[in-house]
């Protein structure tokens, strides 16, 4: 049997503090596209940006064609016909698709009319709507995810890497990505696809290697497999469901409410355009929509940190607009953002230091004007074990512990400073199931005390398990608002690419009025 | 723990010997013999006591402008002006010490003076602070230009109100002999100045560790989106950090004024803020630290001094020796991080392999 095109052998993987890849052995044939699914830190970036030069492992080895090699940078991979596509990707914003995607690869005087001849013709072979000239910048995510998958095949790429290339885009997109990727292994290339979503994986793949805890635990065809086995051996165990809804008393009050808020963005970025809802005691409001329409902006001017161009916010009565970051603190707005390590985290400081984040002003950890450290330790260690955070203890440095236990303190933190509202953009973005499991439980646990939930998710899955209704937002506009059993898949898929479904609207400030 | 411990203790210790081993070579190049001039330098730094005192004269300064470095650093702030604060600290202790003449009994005086020249110097900084909260001005620039500035006012004030009486010199008339900071050791240079500086050293490190004020510091400096979004006004850390700063550099000008000199002269000591970066590099902005490398860059100034008098070997081969040894100092972070690195996965391979 001739050897397969791409070889991994017994590849080992340490960081200073965890085993990222332990005993890996797989291999990638010619035109085959290969699946890599597990959880978050289940290895699998780990393992392909080893492939890709930019980590190096500590033991095993690496053939191509049944040759042993060494790749010591993304050059290397490069020149062996390996490219990655990353999560967050490396393009230079100011710069043109053309400029970027010779970026490295043309040196001298470049004519650039040339190249981008070059990039038109590359990009209508494989069916992209691109404009060469234009900056990338302005350009969508989805289609800046294309203007990195271009920059690939214009290095010749015979293998190309995605690392959860979804994430960023609407369900139509993604559709779109999976023919381009069946095309481009009919061509005889090979791809590997990360992802943890098992239905992206039964649509594109040939064969899928399943990882979990840096080893490999399964390696299968996906005409033998079905999502229950492949689901199995990803988690290692089943999951529980999640406790039965409550229903919310007709008496409930409301509590948040927002009146044609509108925000301008200076940046060309999403603002918000006369966004309306209110939300109620113990619900949880769910909003869908593709990343960069308008999620981050509603948090934070909900919280604060943006100032409205018109309209306005209030809380249990009470118009926040000339309340301070600070004092919506006080009033019991508690906020778990999408980015936690650069939003919510101080991540070179201690776990319990970063538990009285938003309440260092507060009295309770100073006694005589030093802080209270033996009690802010205990308050840490105490949600250590309530939210089962996987730490040394109180004084572990943030950086060092795993995305879902940092995600983990965020919303323990968040949990106690919101009292009344709690905000959660993309709650378990990045996180393994159990961690997943775990923060959905802790969202219903708090809307059955009695607090309004406003739950921000790419994730369908998630806002169909915990919302009461559901918003979707669409370049900064409300496209409606539903009660659950009213939106199917589908119909949430085209609201999010900004498809109206005129005629089944409900008028959005009646529903909220109501 | 233990082992980085040790490893912080070796790699410092082997930074400082291979700073001195590289400006040895220099040495070579002028034709003298290093281990001479080395022994030369041990000895004469260990002559009697009053030049050892002196190591501590000269580390009095250098610990408070390596803190008015260290702990804006802290905040990711970079504060260039320490020359400046401290020259405005000099001029304010100065004038109230002139002003006091023989009025007050010695204690409230020299208190009086410290507590002015804090406040002018911490004034001084928090400006730096404001602008910086106010039009987000880089306060880098602000407050090295800042230094000229101040160097300006200083010089103005020694030409007028503040000049001798025989207008003859830059410089003031000598204070009252009650208002020089005391001497600690008689016989030697040594005053209690060198007591406020570890006093403030520490006070530092309580500020930034145990206090929710420099919690809030670190937090601005390691992560201001995080800070903004927690309620945390960086414009305010931003004004209280460069005021405690400019107060702390100021305070080396009372040590300077009312502690050595006993007069203010123009255009005096003007390395102290420079040196006070480097002993705050040297001790990785760490506020204990800074004491001992300040007695350190302290112990080579006196040895220097020494050394350039008598072996005809240019002094500023001390420098040369500050220069190399910080270049070291730096380089062993990553040696140290290396090592860690490394220790812990041997750990993790032993646990693999059982």
């Amino acid at each position: 049997m001739d050897s397969p095109y791409l070889e991994l052998r017994d590849v080992t993987k340490l960081f200073a503090k965890v085993v990222a890849n332990r005993h890996v052995s797989f291999s990638i044939q010619s035109g085959e596209v290969v699946a890599l699914l597990g959880e978050n830190g289940a290895g699998k970036s780990t393992i392909m940006k080893i492939l890709y030069g930019l980590y190096h492992a500590d033991s095993g080895e690496i053939l191509i064609n049944g040759v042993a090699r060494k790749i010591a940078s993304p050059k290397d991979a490069m020149a062996l016909g390996i490219a990655m596509i990353q999560q967050h990707f490396s393009l230079v914003p100011a710069h043109s698709v053309t400029e970027n995607i010779i970026l490295g690869n043309a040196s001298g005087r470049i004519n650039l009319a040339a190249y981008q001849k070059q990039v038109r013709e590359l990009a209508t072979e494989y069916g992209f709507d691109i404009d060469p000239a234009a900056l990338v910048r302005d350009l969508p995510v989805g289609v800046q995810q294309k203007v990195e998958i271009l920059k690939a095949l214009f290095q010749k790429a015979r293998l190309l890497i995605m690392d959860e290339p979804t994430a960023v885009l609407t369900p139509q997109e993604a559709v779109k990505l999976m023919a381009f990727v069946r095309r481009f292994a009919t061509a005889g290339h090979s791809v590997v696809f990360i992802t943890h979503k098992l239905k992206e994986v039964m649509a594109v793949a040939d064969r899928i290697i399943v990882m979990r805890n840096g080893e490999v635990h399964g390696d299968l065809l996906r005409a033998s497999t079905d999502e229950k086995e492949l689901s199995t051996l990803m988690i290692g165990r089943e999951l529980p469901p999640l406790p039965k809804e409550l229903a919310i008393p007709a008496s409930a009050k409301e509590m948040l409410r927002l009146d044609g808020v509108s925000i301008r963005d200076a940046h060309g970025g999403c603002g918000l355009e006369e966004v309306s809802f209110a939300i109620r005691e113990g619900e949880i409001f769910g909003i869908a929509g593709v990343s960069g329409n308008g999620q981050q902006e509603l948090c934070e001017a909900i919280c604060g940190f943006r100032p409205l161009a018109s309209g306005s916010i209030s809380l249990d009565g009470r118009d926040l607009a000339r309340l301070g970051i600070r004092d919506r603190i006080g009033l019991g707005i508690g906020y778990v953002p999408a980015d936690r390590q650069k939003d919510g985290l101080v991540m070179e400081l201690s776990l319990a230091e970063n538990m009285i984040l938003k309440s260092s002003y507060d009295a309770k950890w100073k006694q005589w004007r030093l802080l209270d450290r033996p009690r802010i330790a205990q308050y840490a260690n105490s949600k250590i074990q309530a939210y089962s955070i996987k730490a040394p203890g109180p004084d572990a440095v943030v950086k060092e512990l795993s995305g879902g236990n940092q995600q983990k303190l965020v919303v323990a933190r968040e949990v106690d400073n919101g009292t009344r509202l709690l905000i959660f953009d993309q709650p378990t973005r990045g996180l393994d199931l159990g961690a997943i499991d775990y923060v959905h439980k802790a969202i219903l646990a708090e809307r059955a005390k009695g607090k309004g939930v406003l739950c921000i998710s790419t994730e369908l899955s998630e806002i169909f398990a915990l919302s009461d209704r559901i918003a979707v937002l669409y370049k900064g506009v409300i496209q409606g608002i539903f009660k659950k059993t009213e939106l199917t898949t589908e119909k949430i898929g085209l609201l999010m690419a900004g498809y109206a479904i005129d005629a089944e609207i409900p008028n959005m400030t009646k529903e909220s009025a109501k | 723990m233990n082992a980085n411990l040790r490893d912080l203790f070796l790699s410092t210790f082997f930074a400082v010997v291979l700073g001195i081993v590289a400006s040895a070579s220099l040495l070579l190049f002028l034709g003298k013999n290093p281990i001479a001039a080395y022994t030369l330098l041990a000895t004469s730094i260990i002559r009697d006591s009053y030049t050892i005192a002196d190591i501590f004269v000269k580390a009095t300064p250098l610990i408070l402008t390596g803190l008015a470095f260290a702990l804006p650093f802290k905040a990711s702030l970079f504060n260039i002006g320490a020359q400046g604060q401290f020259y405005i600290g000099a001029l304010a202790a100065s004038a109230v010490s002139l002003a006091l003449g023989e009025r007050l009994p010695g204690l409230p005086g020299i208190l009086l003076v410290i507590v002015a020249a804090m406040v002018a110097g911490g004034l001084w900084g928090a400006f730096i602070g404001w602008v910086k909260a106010k039009f987000n001005s880089n306060e880098f620039l602000i407050s090295m230009m800042s230094t000229y500035v101040a160097l300006a006012v200083m010089n103005y004030f020694l030409r007028t109100a503040l000049m001798e009486a025989k207008h003859e010199y830059p410089q003031t008339d000598t204070f009252a002999p009650r208002l020089w900071l005391p001497t600690i050791f008689e016989g030697t240079r040594l005053h209690a100045g060198f007591i406020l500086a570890v006093l403030f050293a520490l006070f530092t490190w309580v500020l930034l560790y145990r206090t929710d004020l420099g919690y809030r510091i670190r937090v601005v400096g390691h992560n201001p989106t995080a800070a903004r979004l927690s309620g945390i006004e960086a414009s305010r850390i931003y004004i209280s950090t460069f005021f405690l700063a400019g107060a702390l550099a100021a305070l080396a000008g009372v040590t300077e004024t009312n502690g050595v000199q006993h007069m203010l002269v123009q255009g005096f000591n003007p390395t102290l803020g420079a040196e006070g970066i480097g002993i705050a590099i040297l001790a990785n902005a760490n506020p204990i630290g800074i004491i001992f490398a300040a007695i350190l860059f302290g112990a080579l100034k006196v040895g220097g001094n020494v050394m350039g008098q008598m072996s005809g070997i240019p002094a500023s081969i001390i420098e040369i020796m500050e220069g190399f040894v910080m270049i070291f100092v730096i380089l062993s972070y990553f040696v140290r991080n290396f090592l860690a690195t490394r220790r812990a996965k041997r750990v993790l391979q032993k646990s693999l392999a059982v």
